[in-house]
């Protein structure tokens, strides 16, 4: 019972950066911007988010440091990828690989440290208490206690699906995606919707960055974000951009990644356990495909046929 | 009526070098009638009207507007000045429901940018209602027919409260029915006070639905002049500068042996819809077979089995009584030529030399233009077989090393065709041969294809040194298809669902066929042979190993 208990807690605790990364990403996969650099932003923003509290001695500063970090990552991303028309792909790989080398660089510099620093002067953000629940015995501990952006986080999967379909922002958004042309023909800038759905994703993966470094730990490590980026996106493309699915599909990645963390007690090696949620987000992507692909004749292999004639 | 509604005033468009696409032209428009502008592709006709929506900036000249002066710097604030354009491709979203495309960019909005739909969804209804539109705002774009869609770019700027609605090219797209439907809202608009500017290079459209008529040659306007007592062949004259035959002489087909056959294709595509049912015809060598058809009916898919770029499934393709239903695309290419429909996609490499576009294909068969060593290309040669297919077919353009793209639509075309019949294949497949092409080239091409299809014996006297071949045209363009093919075939859901034959059939027929409105005939399995052809030579199986050129 005790076991139950601690993997739905650290279930919780593990799928809160990717579903909040993972709803970044949503608004750039409606408005079809590829994009792979969230791992980037969301590292920069762990970085910035410990920088900001440590110096300031607040959470609150770090909170928008990590933010700001998250925001200046995308807009270099916006600017290159939406004014520039330069490959997404391309762009995304160079902020990765930017955020890598410059939070490590950067750590080296500014705090004298090489591998993780941890300091007590890092202010991590408020635990919650939820009065009542968390006094139960059993989900008590599950649901009650965490940091406070995990709540927010599932405030936000519900926020983002109404601001998603049931507003203008949110028609125009998927309009622009889809057909952009169609957008700018009557009269509203289609790059401008990308340009704000790549900051908004900025914005959320930075507050991804924060939770990671002042929320599940309260330290910034060299590649902190460790593929976690990279697990949203595989989510969003998995749901489809279904803010609640991507709910689900976040809590079973944290359900493994908890599981590896638990097996790592066992005799098993670590450099396996820690596989383990990788393992799962491929039979996850494979089990998926292979039921949409479900088509009668099995084998059609050609996908020039059957698209419109079109251009 | 107001004499100051829209003026238009020495408008220059220059594109940079030197193309001049409006030169000094003055228009007027008065409110409330229906004033057409035609022209050949390339007129200008589309770029005086862009210029008017605020699409593209003019280099000079001036536009007024109910008296005042105007420059929009966007369609947004034409539309918002009462200005609507309805343009040849539409702008609409696929997956979004009708009412979802129609609000787009002009969103009811509640607090916290929220959608109010309840008021606009009546309101658009009352719109539909008005006007007898027909559609249901629930529907989704996807899956309403082009002729709904256009309904809908009419409707989008019926929504936003346009006076006056600029239609470009509209009939293009549409069936004769869809057109005949088109015409009757476009009056009824224009009875309820709209002013329409209809933009066309089909006469007999022009002449039917027009107040005043506008004719526009190479950025000039030749002529305005009120609809009356007007001919064809008036506007014709003035459209091109010179007389213009309307008919493509045709000598009657005399078939011979069936140089190409497909039996019971069928095809269901990766998302599991059945794009062909059971798909069976014949072409005989000297007749030309036209494919009628809505587009997305079949006919893409067939294309693309009978070259190969699909997998068969199940049936049978044969050419020259080969079975090529297992055959890769160069074993197939040998025996067939092919014009395909897209010519920047696959007709042509658009940044290559004309030479290069000329020999694609001949460098793989065709060994008069090797090296003395084996498989390298003489680039002597090369250019001139290149030059030789410039002077055959007519090509205009500066030298045979410049790239295809700086020639123009229809020069571009001629060599896509020229490279294809230069093969002397047996079998021709030709894929919306003209679609896109000025009229001048379009009469240039029309001829090549009647003069490939021949005649057997080559008893008619120019055919003489040309093998006659058969050709297999789909085309969307109806008159196209009456005045080349000997048999019309249309394609309704994947289905051949009817085998006319041109003289005894009308443009509606085909097009109440084209619309599955009529019940399907019933077609003998070897699709062989309605009219035209009966009573010809029997169909003996002497294309076996027909040489590939």
């Amino acid at each position: 019972m005790h076991l139950v208990i601690e993997m739905l807690r650290s279930s919780v605790l593990a799928a809160t950066p990717v579903l909040l990364a993972g709803l970044g990403g949503t608004y750039t996969y409606y408005a079809n911007v590829f994009n792979i650099a969230m791992e980037g932003m969301m590292l920069i923003g762990a970085f910035t988010a410990v920088a900001g509290s440590y110096l300031a001695g607040s959470w609150v500063v770090g909170m928008f440091a990590g933010v700001a970090g998250g925001l200046a990552a995308a807009l270099v991303f916006a600017v290159f990828a939406v004014y520039l028309k330069t490959d997404e792909f391309v762009t995304g790989t160079a902020i990765n690989m930017l955020a890598l080398g410059g939070t490590t660089y950067a750590l080296r510099q500014m705090f004298r440290v090489k591998g993780a620093f941890m300091s007590p002067m890092i202010r991590a953000i408020p635990r919650v208490h939820i009065p009542l629940v968390g006094a139960l015995p059993g989900i008590g501990p599950a649901v009650s206690g965490h940091p406070f952006l995990v709540y927010v986080t599932l405030a936000l999967a519900i926020l983002i699906e109404w601001h998603i379909y049931r507003t203008r922002y949110g028609l125009r958004l998927r309009a622009a995606g889809e057909d952009p042309r169609a957008v700018d023909s009557v009269g509203v800038s289609s790059d401008r919707i990308r340009a704000q759905a790549i900051l908004i994703s900025g914005a959320l993966c930075g507050l991804a960055g924060v939770y990671l470094s002042l929320g599940y730990v309260t330290l910034f490590a060299e590649n902190m974000s460790n593929g976690r980026g990279w697990i949203a996106l595989a989510v969003i493309i998995l749901t489809r951009g279904r803010p609640l699915g991507l709910l689900t599909m976040s809590l079973v990645f944290g359900f493994f990644d908890g599981l590896g963390l638990s097996l790592q007690s066992t005799r098993i090696p670590p450099q396996l356990t820690q596989m383990v949620p990788y393992i799962a987000t491929i039979a996850a992507l494979y089990l998926y495909s292979r039921e949409k692909r479900g088509a009668p004749l099995g084998k059609v292999e050609s996908d020039t046929v059957g698209k419109d004639p079109g251009m | 009526m107001d004499d100051h509604f829209i003026e238009m005033r020495s408008l220059i468009k220059v594109y940079p070098p030197d193309t001049l696409a409006l030169d000094r032209v003055d228009l007027d428009i008065r409110e409330g009638e229906i004033h057409s502008v035609i022209g050949e592709n390339g007129a200008g006709k589309s770029t005086l009207m862009k210029v008017l929506y605020g699409m593209i900036p003019t280099s000079s000249g001036e536009i007024s507007f109910r008296g005042r002066r105007v420059r929009y710097a966007s369609p947004r604030e034409a539309v918002a000045a009462g200005i609507g354009m309805v343009h040849q491709e539409f702008m609409l979203v696929p997956s979004y429901t009708i009412y979802e495309n129609v609000i787009l960019g002009a969103e009811p909005v509640g607090r916290l940018g929220a959608l109010r739909n309840a008021e606009a969804r009546r309101r658009v209804r009352s719109l539909i209602d008005r006007y007898g539109l027909n559609l249901n705002i629930d529907d989704r774009v996807r899956d309403t027919s082009v002729g709904a869609q256009q309904k809908v770019e009419i409707l989008k700027l019926l929504y936003r409260d346009v006076d006056v609605l600029i239609m470009d090219e509209p009939t293009a797209v549409l069936t004769p029915q869809e057109t005949g439907e088109l015409f009757r809202r476009l009056r009824d608009l224009n009875a309820a006070g709209k002013t329409i500017i209809f933009i066309s290079h089909k006469l007999d459209e022009v002449l039917e639905l027009s107040d005043t008529i506008t004719v526009m040659r190479r950025g000039r306007r030749v002529t305005t002049t009120e609809n009356r007592g007007l001919g064809k062949a008036d506007l014709a004259r003035a459209m091109v500068g010179r007389d213009v035959v309307f008919s493509v002489e045709k000598p009657p087909a005399r078939c011979g042996d069936v140089v190409f056959e497909a039996r019971g294709l069928s095809y269901v595509d990766a998302g599991g819809r059945q794009r062909l049912d059971k798909v069976s015809l014949a072409v005989r060598r000297g007749e030309i077979v036209g494919i009628a058809g809505v587009e997305g009916n079949g006919q893409f898919e067939l294309v693309q089995l009978v070259t190969g770029l699909a997998p068969v499934q199940s049936g049978q393709v044969k050419i020259c009584g080969r079975d090529v239903a297992r055959a890769s695309v160069i074993e197939r290419r040998k025996l067939m030529c092919y014009v395909p429909q897209d010519r920047k996609a696959s007709g042509s490499a658009q940044k290559m030399s004309l030479t290069d576009n000329s020999i694609m294909t001949h460098h793989r068969l065709n060994q008069q233009l090797e090296s003395g060593w084996r498989a390298l290309l003489s680039p002597g040669k090369s250019r001139r077989f290149a030059q030789n297919l410039v002077d055959t077919f007519g090509v205009l353009a500066p030298s045979v090393d410049a790239p295809i793209s700086s020639l123009s639509g229809g020069n571009q075309q001629k060599v896509v065709v020229g490279r294809e019949f230069l093969f002397g294949a047996d079998f021709v497949l030709l894929d919306q041969p003209t679609r896109g092409v000025d009229v001048g080239s379009v009469e240039f091409i029309q001829r090549e294809i009647i003069r490939k299809r021949g005649s057997v014996g080559g008893s008619a006297g120019e055919g003489a040194g040309v093998p006659s071949a058969g050709c297999l045209l789909i085309s969307a363009d109806l008159d196209e298809l009456f005045s080349l093919a000997d048999r019309i075939l249309v394609m309704h859901r994947g289905r051949i669902v009817a085998d006319l034959a041109p003289p005894d059939t009308t443009r509606e027929e085909v097009g109440e066929y084209m619309l599955g409105v009529r019940e399907p005939q019933t077609i003998a399995p070897t699709g062989a042979g309605s009219g035209a052809c009966a009573g010809a030579g029997a169909c003996a199986g002497a294309g076996e190993g027909a040489p590939a050129r």
